[in-house]
């Protein structure tokens, strides 16, 4: 797990919030998670495949959740129901094949699988992975975590 | 959906349209969210629905024409992306037909249809309006 992965996560991340929705995030102190822990009641899951396998968790809160789909529908919204989840699903998925991109500029040849969104705050998801790279978003509408977690597959 | 000027290219009939889908896709949101019961909105559902989906096919065939009249030299690539965000719409009405409107496909549908429509405008095509920027304008 190299930390060099990180960077086209965090930018996929600040020019999809920027564009879509015109929040500028940064980024918090990176953290080493012994795996895949949704900290967080709104989780995407999303799996890659190719150079590097893997899996990436993105975890929000609620309130952020509710948030991001407001400003992107222009509609008050109150509950995690099928519209807002999607909505997050493919926020997280845009973000996703971003980073992919710079990856594939990098000369990592990766796919990704579609989101799968799961509700609530668990322990584990026992992905049996290795160690995953936890990286903090901070941002004026709330802070949430991107859980990296990949391996070269030839290593 | 909230139109904002970022998102316009600088040519006229592009930003129009980009604007009524906007304005349809919202109208189709706002039935799909309302309160109530679904079976008592599904009507409005389904004829909100098929006013937008009908716009989006007319938009993408008139900017591909705008796009083959300036000779954009990313025609090809932007004509696959819509054609697959075509085949994803036809791919929703055709389940929606074949099992009903199942509640939580459509507002899945619905998500889909508003984050790709405001990346698809807000990024992709700026470089539309970026190459003809860069031609000095519109020659026509």
């Amino acid at each position: 797990m190299k930390a060099a992965y990180i960077q086209p996560f965090y930018k996929a991340t600040r020019d999809v919030f920027r564009i879509m929705m015109d929040v500028e995030v940064k980024r918090g102190e990176l953290r080493l998670a012994k795996d895949l822990i949704p900290s967080k009641e709104a989780n995407v899951i999303i799996g890659t495949t190719g150079d590097l396998s893997g899996s990436i968790l993105y975890s929000f809160p609620k309130d952020m959740t509710l948030t991001m789909v407001k400003i992107m529908s222009g509609m008050e919204l109150k509950e995690l129901d099928s519209f807002v989840l999607s909505a997050l699903g493919e926020v997280a998925n845009i973000i996703s094949g971003n980073a992919m991109t710079y990856l594939n500029s990098e000369n990592y040849r990766c796919d990704i699988s579609p989101p799968h969104v799961m509700l609530g705050a668990t322990q584990s998801l026992s992905m049996a992975t290795d160690v995953a790279l936890v990286i903090p978003m901070l941002s004026p509408i709330g802070d949430f975590d991107i859980n990296v977690s990949l391996r070269e597959t030839n290593e | 959906m909230m139109w904002k000027d970022k998102y316009k290219i600088g040519v006229e009939l592009i930003d129009r349209q980009h604007q009524e889908l906007f304005g349809r896709v919202s109208n189709f949101l706002q039935a799909v969210q309302s309160e109530g019961h679904w079976e008592e909105k599904l009507e409005h559902v389904k004829s909100t629905m098929e006013f937008m989906q009908n716009y989006v096919v007319e938009h993408f065939e008139a900017e591909e024409e705008f796009q083959r009249e300036i000779n954009f030299p990313e025609y090809e690539n932007h004509k696959q992306v819509h054609d697959d965000f075509r085949a994803t719409v036809n791919d929703y009405a055709e389940t929606f037909a074949q099992e009903g409107f199942n509640q939580e496909l459509v507002q899945e549908f619905g998500a889909k249809l508003m984050t790709w429509l405001i990346m698809h405008v807000a990024a992709a095509d700026q470089r539309i309006g970026a190459f003809v920027r860069k031609q000095g304008g519109i020659h026509p």
